[in-house]
């Protein structure tokens, strides 16, 4: 425990613990003092001026080396010049005055000095509304420049910094938060000042510009609206959107995200890639606080790869095959069509569900194939993934907590392309002290911050990873991300090393899969497909639901002897839904609430953030209707009734129910209230952290490994 | 590139400084690059960044940052007049501004010919002779002190002739 030093702010006392920034001591509080260069998640720099307060500190005596004692108080000494509260750490006895004359006189002057060179165009400016300049403007300036007009400072406003950030040069306040958070965050130097004093400029001069995965997060923490996004640039102005919890869909890690919407006008033909008039739709994603998981950040695929739902052609009514044609019917037909082709053949049926479902929706799924007597198959995962139903990592892991001590192996995956999040944390670990390993057939981003690097050929990482038994083995926590390496015999290799860890935080496994939810599916008992060609020579029935093997060539169609009947659930016409003999519209997981099992086994909750398109259902509504036709109980009525019937039939996730999905604790950084000038724009996490599974069964923890 | 033409200098510089602070040869490295053409191109900042082994943003950080290296081909006669205080206080706007009308430029532009830029640049430390301005050539920076508008004309001239 770190020893704790008390001061007063304001005249309120604080205690916090050594070396806390006097910035970070009157958050604890609730002082919010004007910050625009400082950054909680980046080391502080005082460049900007902004944060000046008056600092005093205890006298004290030389002789005998106590405070001088004045009236019964110890003297305080004020400095002459006012202190950076972003750079200056805390000191027993100190008296910190962010509100005094001297204090806000300076905060004034800042103000005015950075506006002489920002325009003041707020009105059609992105930030506006949301914008830290803007609101300490309101604050603290003055509404009276003493500068003259005719001088302002004027730069390019239309600056493509790579094909997805856009730079206003004249709105630049020159904090340097996006060059720092390219630097220290990212790993990914790759944008510098240029110029200097008032002509300084951001520049990026890498092939291709800007080239980082997490060039979004710079125009969170962008403290003006210098920096903006090539997809919301003049999308919406803030206070016009509402806000929706949500999870990332396009990778294991799990991104606790918000979509921001706005009912579009009657008039407004088009927004980004779907027709508009009189919609809701969604304007962008933002990252939404969740430290165990993404902190305050996403990667760029979070942030602009969700428009897919939006997509023009998305199906929205259910669809029979009538003469080798799909033909739009009533969900009574198509329920009914299902019924009567599946009574005759109950024990045939295979179900071949994706990971991109909701648990809720594979658990419905996996009822009906149960009830069925039928199979319950996973398209697509990782070889040997199910081993992290054994021993995946525990509850309470938290690679933000990993730093010395912790051994952390990375086989056959690509973090940074696989699941970018898991990148940033992972290289952060590094950083902190922790030992990476990386054993890869091929070069990746993450390598230069491993302490061993072990090249292999394709196909041979497990072979590595045994090899390197030993010398794991004595490491205090062990972690190992593993990604497609050909066979099971990598995953199998990996659980070898951890097997004797099994319940222990920050030890165990971690699928790097293919999609948000494989984990949560393999919980859930699903088995991953091996043969599809044979599935389909020997069922009767297949439901596919979220997957399409035939455009994805992972069947071909010409050589499948026996043609069984395919009901195909689905967004998009897709070439299996092509197939289908009956085909059902799904709605999105932007549309209704559901909740996702991260890689890390964190089950996390979303929530609607549009209306439903045309006749959609929910996958778990629909797979009830389905069950419902064939005399098999399955909840439908709601999510949150599915996810209770799930907890009670599986062991891993028992007590977990929507409300405690819900819950929150303070995090820190505090980010995201009235002063978005601490942490930038990235949401605070009101609507739930998520719950971590537990253990399948205690035997295979304890049990004989 | 400039592994190719000028290998033995590029070995001399590198070795001035350990292995591992090799990227303390950027400066060295962008003077030699600009040697020829009076300015870094793009080439050569990627060509440098690998020899540093630092990112071409970096490199061209550098190259924004200090006024004696170009980016841009511009004339080949760079007239930089300190504008800073001191000198402001000795009349070096009036004279920037002076010599920029008598050129038919504005400060930071080239005369159509290319062969005179002329910008303002930050301290030079040469106060006490301002007016001033620095040029700087393959052998090195010449400071032209004590100047007035006439006495800039001149050396123009004499440089004009001297180039064609």
């Amino acid at each position: 425990m770190a020893k704790m030093v008390s001061l007063t702010i304001d005249g309120r006392p604080v205690s916090v613990s050594e070396g806390t920034l006097i910035v970070n001591a009157a958050k604890t509080i609730g002082i919010d003092v004007p910050v625009f260069c400082y950054h909680p998640k980046m080391e502080p720099v005082g460049m900007c001026r902004q944060c000046l307060v008056e600092v005093g500190r205890p006298a004290i005596d030389r002789a005998t080396g106590q405070p001088v004692i004045e009236n019964g108080q110890p003297k305080i000494n004020f400095g002459p010049k006012l202190e950076t509260a972003c750079t200056t750490p805390v000191s027993e006895g100190m008296v910190v005055l962010s509100q005094s004359d001297k204090a806000r006189a300076s905060q004034k002057e800042i103000l005015e000095f950075l506006l002489t060179s920002h325009p003041l165009d707020c009105p059609v400016c992105d930030k506006g509304g949301e914008c830290p300049l803007q609101n300490l403007t309101m604050e603290h300036a003055s509404p009276q420049s003493r500068f003259l007009f005719d001088e302002k400072h004027h730069a390019e406003k239309r600056v493509p910094l790579g094909d997805k950030i856009w730079l206003d040069r004249e709105r630049c306040i020159q904090c340097a938060r996006c060059i720092r958070f390219q630097e220290q965050v990212a790993g990914e130097p790759v944008l510098a000042f240029y110029q200097r004093g008032r002509s300084t400029d951001i520049i990026t001069s890498s092939e291709p510009p800007f080239d980082s995965i997490f060039s979004g997060n710079t125009t969170d923490i962008c403290p003006v609206g210098a920096l903006t996004t090539a997809d919301f640039r003049f999308g919406a102005r803030p206070w016009e959107m509402k806000a929706a919890a949500s999870i990332c869909s396009l990778c294991p890690v799990g991104c606790n995200v918000t979509f921001n919407t706005r009912r579009e006008a009657k008039s407004r033909a088009r927004t980004g890639t779907t027709t508009a008039g009189g919609k809701v739709v969604i304007k962008r994603a933002m990252p939404r606080q969740n430290e165990q998981v993404n902190e305050i950040w996403i990667c760029d695929r979070g942030r602009f790869e969700w428009h897919y739902v939006e997509r023009e052609d998305r199906l929205e009514k259910p669809l029979v095959k009538k003469n080798g044609k799909l033909e739009k019917v009533s969900w009574k037909v198509a329920i009914e069509e299902i019924g009567n082709k599946v009574k005759g053949n109950k024990e045939e049926v295979v179900v071949l569900a994706s990971g991109r479902l909701s648990n809720e929706d594979l658990f419905n799924l996996k009822q009906l194939a149960d009830g069925l007597g039928g199979e319950a198959l996973l398209y697509d995962s990782l070889p040997g993934g199910e081993l992290t139903t054994k021993y995946g990592v525990s509850a309470g892991t938290n690679i933000g907590d990993m730093g010395a001590g912790t051994t952390i192996l990375v086989a056959a995956s690509d973090l940074y392309h696989e699941a970018p999040i898991w990148h940033l944390r992972v290289k952060q670990a590094a950083e902190r002290g922790a030992t990476l390993i990386i054993v890869n057939s091929e070069a990746t981003r993450l390598d230069k911050y491993a302490k061993h690097l072990v090249r292999c050929e394709k196909g041979e990482a497990a072979k590595k990873v045994r090899e390197l038994g030993a010398a794991v083995k004595d490491a205090k926590n062990l972690v190992i991300f593993f990604g497609a390496d050909g066979s099971s015999a990598l995953a199998e290799a990996c659980a070898e090393l951890v097997k004797s860890r099994a319940g222990k935080p920050n030890n165990g496994l971690v699928g790097v899969w293919p999609r948000a939810n494989d984990q949560g599916a393999l919980e859930l008992g699903f088995k991953p497909a091996q043969d599809l060609q044979a599935v389909f020579e020997k069922a009767s029935v297949v439901y596919i639901v979220g997957a399409d093997p035939i455009g994805d060539g992972a069947i071909k169609t010409q050589n499948v002897k026996r043609k069984p009947f395919i009901i195909v659930q689905e967004l998009f016409l897709t070439e299996t839904a092509k197939l289908a003999d009956v085909l059902l519209p799904a709605q999105a997981f932007t549309e209704r609430d559901g909740s996702y099992t991260s890689g890390e086994r964190r089950v996390q909750r979303f929530y609607p953030a549009v209306p439903a398109l045309g006749e959609t259902k929910a996958d778990y509504a629909i797979t009830a209707l389905i069950a419902a036709e064939l005399g098999i109980e399955v909840e439908g009525r709601s999510a949150g009734l599915v996810m209770d019937k799930l907890a009670a039939a599986v062991p891993a996730f028992a007590d977990i129910t929507y409300g405690k999905l819900a819950e929150t604790t303070e995090q820190w950084p505090i980010i995201g209230r009235a002063d978005l000038y601490y942490g930038g724009t990235s949401y605070q996490n009101s609507q739930g952290l998520g719950v971590p599974l537990g253990r399948e069964n205690k035997k295979a923890e304890e049990g004989s490994l | 590139m400039l592994a190719e033409k000028y290998p033995n200098e590029v070995k001399k510089i590198l070795a001035k400084y350990p292995p591992e602070r090799k990227q303390s040869a950027v400066m060295p490295l962008l003077h030699l690059a600009q040697l020829e053409a009076g300015f870094v191109d793009r080439h050569a900042v990627v060509e440098i960044a690998g020899i540093c082994g630092i990112t071409e943003t970096d490199v061209a950080e550098i190259i924004g940052f200090y006024t004696l290296y170009h980016d841009a081909p511009e004339g080949k006669l760079r007239l930089q007049v300190c504008t800073d205080i001191s000198c402001a206080l000795r009349g070096a706007d009036e004279f920037l501004a002076k010599v920029c009308e008598r050129l038919g430029i504005q400060p930071g532009g080239t005369t159509p010919d290319g062969l005179v830029t002329v910008e303002a640049v930050m301290c030079l430390a040469a106060c006490d002779k301002a007016p001033m301005f620095q040029v700087q050539g393959p052998d090195g920076i010449a400071y032209h002190e004590n100047m007035t508008v006439d006495k800039t004309m001149e050396f123009i001239e004499t440089a004009r002739k001297e180039v064609k």
